[in-house]
């Protein structure tokens, strides 16, 4: 019988995932910031658009309280196209993700040697499970609507207290606390789309698990192993203190002129790097975790039929 | 259910409240000696609170001096309370039952309820009767009461009353919520006789209150339990039946009685100091914050504030005459319908949150309008119904000062974590075009379009319009034609055109061509930049007489450039309001030039040609930022764009977009 993995494994399998396949984590963000760079060229533009010639937007930039606001009621169009820019970069970045998911999940299940190797496997692997995924993707829609009224019943029940809150604690306190339910039930859906992709790219070529069933199996097998949610859990954590490390030093120092620009480009991706090495250190422990589940029903009709 | 537990777990339980110890103010009604008013009505009123039923019972004698030059057969009282007895009275149908946020109950109604009125022992309730506007047949705001006999030009008449004054739940500056109760507009109160006509509006939701001086004897009866803040000075506390006390107030020279009750106000204390009055030596006014325990940390704000605007619109007005101001803080729940009101010696205060960091000061802001209303409105006596702009706007103008004497100039209204606010300039930033407001200010309040039209006009837009005409004519000459016109109006009714013609006068100027179009007429101030170019100059080129029948051709040759640069700017102002416009003209090589378009009316555009030695970078339009009534957007314009700032901002969007594709990615 298999060794039952605990939590240390995991965060140790992350870790060496990590370092093994830093290369690959270079490459995914430098797409990130690909896409994150498109995004500012094009919102620059659209600021350029309605700002270049006028000096009271550099007021606005450097601080100005008074100006932003001018600013903001006078180009609220494009305002609104930049929420529009926003928009469409998280949605690119949504459906690239389940390539790049799948990519990585891919080379930590089958450790590929060398660049080239990794980068096929990578691909191979990305571009065998996309399908699966957006049909996964589709799978958990439900659960999110479940998670969309518990925030919003949430929300409507302490909306009178926040509006009347005094102090910090008296906002976050209960909001956190109306929140909680809906967070939690989040957290678990996410954690069951991470298991039931890991059970997907691993049993594909062998088993061709279905998507439904390997969704209920994995939300069958993250409630049965309260390890997978402490894991996610410890990921989301790190990302949060690292940006709210991130915006407690920044907090202050506005970097004006070219220089501050600089650094503060080379800060942002650097906290950007740091926070996709966490995420991409919980898919490698969550694979690690994957491989010693039960093996899925092979679907051998399926396989047949595809050869005949 | 986790969740709502939790949350009802959380909920205070105050206790029982203790009984209160009260004692006697010990300083006199008024500083200095008086009167300061003519005290044409004056009132004497008996209150009882039934704090379980929220209800007043109480009887009330006017005294009131005929200052006209005609007889009166008739006095026309205002019952506000009514406002709140259904959804049919005037107040109810043009708020629609919301004001400032805050909903009227559907179930918790207020009403006044007239049981007796007499004069001179003769009982006249069955002739007591509601004069409702065409519009809403079932108001009861207004009441009229024929007299047995004219009252006489300097006569004086004395009305009895007796009324039960039903609180509505908490709106509109008036009403209960739990313990806590605001007591405005509570008793019968006679209008105003001008020009021998009377002004006596019915409660509309943009019309505030009209009165005139006089003095308040009032008796309050509650339980011991309550803490008490009233207008004026408490006299007497005597303890009564029924574990109740009578407190007497007595007020000098004003226009209106308010009071709260609560048994769970804290007080937290301090001392104004002002201009001690001719003759005298008190040189101090009592300030008193009524709070509940959670809201503490803003009670100090609130009694900073307070001391500071007595203090300061002492000094650049007329001092305070009162020896006291009561500010009461609502509690959470109560603060919208009854924070931000202003009585005399009494105000009601708000912008308790979260939000407001030290540093963030809407609840000074709150608290120094509410204070300054004490000269505006409390002793400059102008008619709200009509005027509403006279005290609101005026008042916000005097704000914006005193918060910049208070907090300083570039963050008086905002000082938190970087961030820095002027008050004037983020009411000016966040407020609506003038020109888009179909209701100029000097509409009265009850005939503006709407609620909005009505708010921007009377608050912002006043505000805008006195600051463009204060850095028109020079601050300082401005600020002592307000204070001239303080001294000259105080205790008095003053009209938009008294103050019109102290400020001319004061400032030796004509000034109807600034206040008919901004303060009578639709439209607004719209000046911009319409071109502005630079080309390099050169002398004349191409064929000219040569004087002697010939020609003479002159080419690139002959006229090569000079070096220097020939520029074109033409300024236009679309909207209908004209004021003199500051140009500043920023070059190449760091120099700068300046223009002037003296535009007072009966021009739209104004062309400049200018001859310079580098070449135009920059034009600023009102550099001083004097135009408060104009959006500064577009006056400062680069000839060069320069996409610098665009790009910082959007690396700032850019990076909140890679945080969260982190959340629906790696």
């Amino acid at each position: 019988m298999a060794m039952r993995l605990g939590l240390a494994d995991m965060l140790s399998a992350g870790t060496r995932g990590v370092s093994r396949y830093t290369g690959t984590l270079l490459a995914v963000f430098v797409v990130q910031s690909l896409v994150a760079a498109a995004c500012m060229f094009a919102v620059a533009m659209v600021l350029a658009q309605a700002f270049a010639h006028l000096p009271l937007f550099d007021d606005a930039v450097d601080g100005d309280l008074v100006a932003l606001i001018w600013c903001v009621r006078y180009a609220q169009p494009s305002f609104v196209a930049i929420g529009g820019i926003l928009l469409g970069a998280l949605l690119l970045w949504q459906l690239a993700s389940w390539f790049i998911v799948g990519g990585l999940y891919g080379v930590f299940a089958q450790r590929p040697e060398g660049r080239a190797e990794t980068a096929r496997c990578f691909g191979a692997s990305g571009a065998a499970t996309y399908l699966a995924y957006v049909k996964l993707a589709l799978c958990s829609l439900p659960g999110y609507i479940v998670v969309l009224f518990a925030l919003g019943t949430g929300a409507s029940l302490v909306g009178t207290r926040i509006w009347h809150a005094l102090t910090m604690w008296q906002l976050i306190g209960p909001l956190l606390l109306a929140m909680l339910p809906g967070l939690l039930l989040l957290h678990v859906l996410w954690t069951i789309s991470d298991y039931a992709r890991v059970e997907l790219t691993l049993r594909h070529d062998s088993h061709d698990p279905g998507v439904v069933v390997t969704y209920l199996r994995s939300a069958a097998y993250v409630i049965r192993r309260p390890v997978t949610l402490v894991h996610g859990g410890l990921g989301w954590l790190g990302l949060l203190a690292v940006t709210a490390f991130y915006a407690y030093l920044a907090q202050g120092h506005p970097m004006y002129g070219t220089e501050g620009a600089i650094t503060l480009f080379v800060a942002r991706q650097g906290v950007s790097l740091l926070r996709m090495a966490i995420r991409v250190g919980v898919l490698g422990g969550q694979v690690e975790l994957g491989r010693s589940r039960p093996l899925p029903p092979r679907r051998v009709e399926a396989k047949v039929d595809v050869k005949a | 259910v986790v969740v709502v537990a939790a949350l009802a777990a959380c909920n205070r339980d105050r206790g029982a409240p203790g009984v209160k110890t009260i004692k006697p103010d010990s300083f006199l009604t008024l500083r200095g000696s008086g009167p300061k008013s003519q005290r044409i009505a004056n009132y004497k009123i008996d209150a009882r609170l039934d704090a379980v039923k929220h209800a007043i019972t109480a009887t009330e004698t006017l005294t009131w001096t005929n200052t006209g030059t005609t007889a009166v057969d008739s006095l026309p009282f205002h019952l506000y309370l009514n406002a709140f007895k259904n959804d049919q009275s005037l107040f109810m149908k043009s708020s629609k039952g919301v004001v400032r946020g805050a909903h009227a109950s559907d179930t918790a109604w207020g009403y006044i309820q007239v049981e007796s009125v007499q004069v001179g022992g003769v009982e006249l309730a069955s002739k007591f009767h509601y004069t409702p506007p065409p519009t809403a047949k079932d108001d009861q705001t207004v009441a009229e009461l024929p007299l047995p006999q004219p009252v006489l030009p300097n006569g004086v008449v004395e009305v009895n009353f007796k009324f039960t004054a039903q609180l509505p739940e908490v709106f509109a500056r008036t009403g209960y919520k739990g313990d806590f109760h605001m007591v405005g507009q509570w008793f019968p109160k006679i209008g105003v006789r001008q020009n021998d006509q009377w002004e006596c509006h019915w409660f509309h939701v943009n019309t505030e209150f009209f009165a005139d001086f006089g003095t308040y004897d009032v008796s309050l009866t509650v339980p011991t339990t309550y803490r008490v803040a009233a207008t004026g000075v408490l006299v007497t506390a005597n303890e009564a039946a029924g574990n109740t006390r009578t407190l007497t107030y007595r007020a000098e020279d004003v226009h209106d009685f308010a009071w709260m009750a609560d048994p769970y106000m804290n007080v937290l204390t301090g001392k104004a100091k002002v201009e001690a009055p001719p003759g005298g030596s008190d040189d101090t006014v009592e300030v008193r914050v009524y709070y509940r325990a959670e809201q503490k940390e803003f009670a100090q704000r609130h009694l900073d504030a307070g001391i500071g605007a007595i203090e300061r619109f002492s000094a650049d007005y007329v001092p305070y005459p009162w020896p006291i101001m009561s500010i009461i803080d609502p509690p959470m729940d109560a603060v919208d319908g009854a924070g931000g009101m202003e009585y005399p010696t009494l105000v009601t205060t708000a912008g308790d949150t979260v939000f407001a960091r030290p540093g963030v000061r809407f609840p000074e802001y709150v608290t120094i309008h509410e204070v300054g209303h004490n000269w505006f409105q409390g002793m400059l006596a102008s008619n709200e119904a009509e005027e509403a702009w006279l005290d609101e706007g005026v008042n916000d103008w005097a704000d914006s000062h005193v918060m910049a004497e208070l907090y300083g100039a570039t963050g008086s209204a905002i000082d938190w974590m970087g961030w820095q606010a002027e008050a004037m300039a983020l009411r000016r930033a966040f407020a609506d075009d003038p020109s888009a407001l179909p209701s100029p200010i000097a509409t009265a309040a009850y005939a503006f379009v709407d609620n909005r039209n009505y708010a921007l006009s009377s608050y912002d837009t006043t505000l805008r319009a006195l600051s463009t005409l204060e850095q028109t004519v020079g601050s300082l000459k401005f600020a002592a034609a307000m204070k001239a016109y303080t001294k000259a109006w105080a205790f008095r009714h003053p009209t938009g055109r008294d103050l019109f013609a102290t400020l001319g006068k004061e400032l030796g100027q004509d000034l109807t061509w600034f206040f008919g179009p901004v303060f009578h007429e639709v439209g607004g101030l719209d000046v911009q930049i319409r071109t502005a170019s630079c080309r390099p100059y050169h002398p004349p080129r191409g064929i000219f007489d040569d004087g002697s029948g010939g020609h003479k051709t002159k080419s690139e040759v002959e006229s090569p450039e000079t070096g220097s640069f020939k520029c074109d700017v033409v300024l236009q102002n679309t909207g209908t309001f004209h004021v003199p416009v500051d140009l500043e003209l920023r070059f190449a090589d760091g120099s700068v030039q300046t223009r002037t378009w003296d535009d007072k009316g009966g021009e739209s555009w104004k062309a400049f040609e200018l001859d310079s030695a580098s070449r135009l970078t920059e034009v600023w339009l009102d550099p001083k930022n004097k135009l408060a009534l104009d959006s500064p957007v577009l006056h400062h314009q680069r000839l060069e764009g320069d996409g610098a700032a665009s790009l910082r901002a959007a690396a700032w969007v850019s990076s909140a977009a890679q945080t969260l594709m982190q959340l629906v990615g790696p």
